[in-house]
């Protein structure tokens, strides 16, 4: 069942066309990745979907609610968290809280914030200055704002930007641990492909305001049929070098004792076996799939 | 678009406007500069004006002192109300949190309202702490004015206080916080126009058309007038609370064509950035 449906959107900033009818849909349960280049149309993309910017064009959806005539039917039940907004700095995190809990009139606030500070590891932090907080507690106390209304989707746009390895790592764990355990659609941008990778279902690559690509990360790295095989081996780099010519293959040498060859993947059992044959010892063989960045990186530089 | 559509009264929830109010007592209880801003400045400047009516009344009379005095009392509810609306939105720009309150359920009207009720409070304290530092200090009694005509004026300054704060919102809003300065400036440049502490009749001429086209001079006309009458000034009150009704629903035109145009330039989602 789609809770987020987005129909032709468009908007135009003057001559600059930042999103360029793009539609799209969020399934029950789904972490959908929005993945583009900076200036891609992403943030644009969410401002729309969260009402803070008006499209010029296009038909957003939520439970098949049309959001522009059922505004705050709509936020209700969806909610937004992000590495570049912030609480109030000058209050505590508990009256932070408190507040937006009432903005989505939350009944047994207090105890809704409580039960979800201890979850998220903060209780000792509800007194604190929200100002005064690290970067990671920050982000923590951010999701438990928009967790407060038990939203049905939530927008995520890069919450782990800044945060150190760690710390993303925890917060991660904890989106994939919330989604299984509450069913919420997530709608999640990041620059971190292997986050991306890690816990979307399903990926939308956004160049220059239009969808160039939709799938399953796997699938999309599927797509591209390039691998990488880097042998490291003994002595004979002109038997291989050689060897390689003779079967037409793209290769570069790292050092006397590396090469790294750029094959189609069905090819790889018959290079190794092939080099092998000419009684070159291999001392290490690795083979270097593509990753969602090289999906990302070829999109972004074909356009 | 939604924003042009006539507020949804149905949907309007106490509980979301008390939000925005604690928040705003949050806010204020934690701020220093706003505790500054609400109550020192503004006793301060009844004081000063205060010490002006005792001078004022030994040369020429205590009548014009206690009008001088008064004025500058009234004064502080356009001012607060003003104040409290503006500034107290920008604090949530500046924390870049606007974003958050404004993507909640809220609606235009119940976060306004919200602000409107804590700045007619704050307004409220002022002219009870002015009142009693004029009367204790400077034998000045606000209340001879008259109770009812007291409330009466307060009504109407708070009103044209909180349409002038969201033309003003409605402004940053559109243009972002280069123009933020607008929250503390604006409103000074008209005092002089609205005869505060004199009265429109020493005005020039062309000035003293552009002072009638404004609500609060009949209130400062009327409230000068009750020193030495104590009826109320139907006629005044009457013509500023018609340009006052005028007044507020072009304010909220207002507010809501810039707020729309702000989306619509992605200029609101920016004002954080």
């Amino acid at each position: 069942m789609a809770v987020l449906e987005v129909k032709n959107l468009t908007k135009k900033f003057g001559s600059f066309t930042a999103v360029d009818n793009i539609s799209f849909d969020l399934k029950e349960g789904e972490i959908l990745g929005l993945l583009g280049p900076n200036g891609a149309g992403k943030t644009t993309t969410i401002q729309m979907l969260l009402g803070i910017t008006i499209p010029d064009d296009g038909e957003i959806k939520y439970f098949d609610k049309d959001f522009f005539q059922n505004r705050q039917d709509c936020l209700q039940i969806i909610n937004y968290t992000s590495a570049f907004n912030t609480l109030q700095g000058r209050t505590t995190v508990w009256e932070n809280l408190f507040v937006f809990a009432n903005l989505y009139q939350i009944d047994n606030a207090k105890e809704k914030i409580k039960k979800l500070a201890e979850y998220f590891e903060i209780k000792d932090l509800l007194d604190s200055h929200y100002k005064n907080l690290s970067t990671g507690e920050k982000t923590r106390v951010n999701f438990i704002k928009a967790l407060l209304n038990d939203p049905k989707i939530i927008l995520m746009d890069e919450p782990t930007a800044s945060l150190d390895p760690d710390i993303a790592d925890k917060t991660l764990s904890l989106i994939e641990k919330f989604k299984q355990e509450n069913k919420i659609a997530i709608l999640y941008t990041s620059h971190n492909m292997d986050e991306i990778d890690r816990i979307c279902d399903r990926v939308i690559f956004l160049s220059h305001g239009k969808i160039v690509a939709e799938d399953t990360p796997l699938n999309l790295t599927k797509k591209i049929e390039t691998t990488t095989l880097r042998i490291t081996f003994d002595k004979g780099k002109e038997i291989i070098e050689k060897y390689l010519k003779e079967n037409k293959q793209e290769y570069k040498f790292s050092s006397d004792n590396i090469v790294k060859i750029k094959t189609k993947e069905r090819l790889v059992p018959k290079i190794i076996f092939g080099i092998s044959s000419e009684g070159i010892w291999m001392t290490d063989i690795e083979i270097q799939k593509p990753t969602l960045e090289n999906v990302f990186l070829q999109i972004s530089r074909s356009k | 678009m939604f924003f042009y559509k006539f507020p949804d009264l149905n949907n309007m929830s106490w509980k979301r406007i008390k939000a925005i109010m604690m928040h705003e007592f949050f806010i204020t209880k934690r701020s220093l500069e706003v505790i500054n801003d609400i109550i020192l400045y503004p006793l301060l400047s009844i004081i000063i004006f205060g010490f002006l009516t005792v001078y004022l009344s030994g040369s020429t009379g205590l009548i014009i002192g206690q009008q001088v005095l008064i004025g500058m009392i009234l004064w502080q509810v356009i001012s607060m109300t003003q104040y409290s609306i503006a500034v107290g939105c920008l604090w949530d720009v500046w924390a870049r949190n606007l974003t958050n309150i404004f993507i909640s359920p809220i609606s235009n009207l119940e976060f306004l309202l919200a602000y409107t009720i804590t700045g007619s409070i704050k307004s409220l304290i002022v002219i009870i702490l002015g009142g009693i530092i004029s009367f204790y200090f400077f034998g000045v009694n606000l209340l001879d004015l008259g109770l009812i005509n007291l409330i009466i004026y307060f009504i109407n300054l708070a009103i044209f206080g909180f349409g002038f704060a969201i033309m003003v919102l409605g402004l940053i809003f559109r243009f972002g916080t280069r123009v933020q300065a607008l929250s503390w400036g604006l409103i000074a440049i008209l005092q002089p126009l609205m005869a505060v502490i004199y009265p429109v009749s020493i005005l020039p001429k062309f000035l003293q058309i552009i002072a009638y086209l404004l609500p609060p001079t009949y209130i400062f006309e009327a409230a000068r007038a009750n020193v030495t009458d104590k009826g109320i000034q139907w006629s005044n009150i009457g013509i500023a609370f018609f340009l006052n009704c005028l007044f507020i629903f072009l304010a909220v035109a207002f507010f809501n064509f810039m707020f729309n145009q702000s989306k619509k330039t992605g200029q609101f989602a920016r004002l954080e950035g």
